[in-house]
């Protein structure tokens, strides 16, 4: 059911993949594979394990068990707050990550103009993040991540902290970008419309495992209102609710009462 | 700026009211006090006291930051250094700055070390409770974000920790400040020879409130001048950045 074989080698390649916090399972025996220029959108509950997969992949956290393979070692990353630093403007900020990264010394100046452009933030790299919007503050932390130039760009509900109508620009220059620069794309998300519009498949989480994947034929370039945007959703809806529902499997649980995170986190997402 | 030379004038007027409804000799006007320590001046008793004064203070606060920032920092880190140390800081806190005089002067002697030792001592708790405060507030969400950009250790102790800190050593440099002033002037007064708390001691001892205001003046026009004219620069430039709250 997951972990479908693409053509030549996949860019991210997970296998029985472990995690667990205290005596929680988070990832059990997690497989999963993203072809090369893939757009994939990992979408679950809160207390799915999602971003802990992400995180795991981007190495900031270890696995208990299980193995990552990834076919480019530069990966950008996209958190759901853009962690700028306060104390540097837009452009210092762009800098400092470049500073670290592999990004040939003559081309930082290039990149740093084409993709401010790209996002309509031209105007603002001298600004401090404090002088910005959420949004924009969101589009630096974006030209922060595409300057290093990743093979693989991940992102944890980048968007998810945003009023509609801003997550929904970004959503549309998102897709511009990745069309104009080709990346692997791992977008995790809890907006089931979201991971519609952008993905090529969206894998569907739930207790620590993928439980469903559904293919988006929409053709692109996507239209953000394209009906068939909306027929996929529908069906997405579908089956995320199905796996969301499904009873959590603990493999060698001791007896006695576990919180279950599905359970607690019903209530709301974040 | 005009509501605070107001507020200054305000008071100068309060003191010269007050003055009027007094005898002379007990609170004597600010012009008097005034006309009293540029006399001082004038006959060169004051900068030579001032001088030893400043660098005891400048000394002692070395100090306290020395021990401060340190056992601060570690406090914020470690919880077990937190465990171990809190409660050696409360007990820093608690005990009078003219104990660690007297106790200074005892083992150390009447000398200028055990002087600064007394006064670093007596500020190093306040600083380290700053500094323990300010380091729990660091996000360290900016930490992760610089590793996933593959920065260096020492640049993130650099550039995303130490920016963090800053304002929190800024803050207790400018308390401690305070702090290390009032101490100095008392320890002065027990055991030294001269200096500002030396003299304020001799003119309280002579009865002279002219003198003991003019001192008292002095002391604290220093005091302004080193915060209005250098911390104050320093921590603008320092912190530009920061977004201007108004409330």
């Amino acid at each position: 059911m997951t972990g479908q074989v693409k053509r030549a080698a996949p860019a991210i390649s997970v296998s029985r993949l472990q995690k667990r916090f205290g005596d929680l399972p988070v990832l059990i025996d997690l497989d999963v594979s993203i072809a090369d220029k893939e757009f994939v959108c990992i979408l679950g509950p809160s207390g799915s394990g999602k971003s802990t997969l992400l995180n795991i992949i981007a190495g900031l956290e270890t696995a208990d068990g299980g193995k990552v393979t990834l076919g480019d070692k530069r990966v950008g990353y996209l958190f759901q707050e853009p962690r700028l630093l306060p104390w540097l403007t837009a452009e210092r900020n762009v800098d400092f990550a470049l500073q670290g990264c592999a990004v040939p010394v003559a081309r930082r100046a290039e990149l740093k103009d084409h993709y401010f452009a790209l996002v309509g933030l031209a105007e603002f790299r001298n600004y401090y993040p404090h002088q910005l919007s959420g949004g924009m503050r969101q589009r630096v932390a974006l030209v922060r991540s595409l300057c290093v130039e990743p093979g693989i760009l991940l992102m944890d509900e980048p968007f998810g902290g945003l009023d509609e109508l801003t997550a929904r620009r970004l959503r549309v220059d998102l897709l511009r970008i990745w069309r104009e620069s080709r990346k692997t794309i791992v977008f995790v998300t809890h907006n089931a419309y979201e991971a519609c519009y952008l993905a090529d498949r969206v894998l569907v989480m739930a207790h620590g495992r993928i439980r469903d994947e559904i293919i988006v034929n929409v053709p692109r370039p996507r239209d953000y209102d394209d009906t068939a945007v909306f027929d996929v959703n529908r069906d997405v809806v579908r089956r995320f609710l199905a796996a969301a529902e499904l009873q959590p499997e603990r493999p060698g649980q001791v007896p006695g009462i576990v919180p279950d995170p599905v359970l607690q986190s019903s209530g709301g997402m974040p | 700026m005009g509501l605070r030379l107001g507020s200054i004038a305000g008071a100068l007027l309060l003191w010269w009211l007050l003055s009027l409804a007094m005898p002379a000799n007990l609170l004597p006007g600010p012009v008097v006090a005034t006309v009293t320590l540029f006399k001082d001046f004038a006959q060169g008793d004051v900068l030579p006291h001032l001088a030893i004064t400043l660098l005891r203070v400048t000394g002692g606060l070395a100090l306290a930051m020395l021990i401060g920032v340190p056992v601060g920092i570690l406090m914020g880190i470690n919880q077990r250094a937190e465990k171990v140390l809190d409660i050696w800081v409360m007990v820093g806190l608690t005990v009078p700055s003219l104990c660690y005089a007297i106790i200074c002067f005892i083992l150390i002697g009447l000398n200028e070390l055990a002087t600064i030792v007394a006064i670093g001592l007596t500020a190093a708790p306040s600083i380290a409770i700053n500094l323990w405060e300010g380091v729990k507030t660091i996000d360290f969400k900016l930490v992760q974000m610089a590793r996933i950009f593959e920065v260096g250790r020492t640049k993130i102790l650099l550039r995303v920790l130490l920016p963090q800190v800053m304002p929190y050593v800024m803050a207790s440099i400018r308390m401690g400040l305070g702090i290390v002033w009032k101490i100095a002037v008392l320890v002065e007064l027990i055991g030294r020879p001269n200096g500002v708390g030396f003299k304020l001691f001799y003119w309280y001892q002579l009865a002279d409130m002219a003198q003991v205001l003019a001192w008292t003046l002095l002391f604290t026009l220093v005091m302004l001048a080193i915060e209005l004219g250098i911390l104050k620069q320093l921590e603008h430039r320092l912190f530009g950045w920061r977004p201007r709250v108004g409330l």
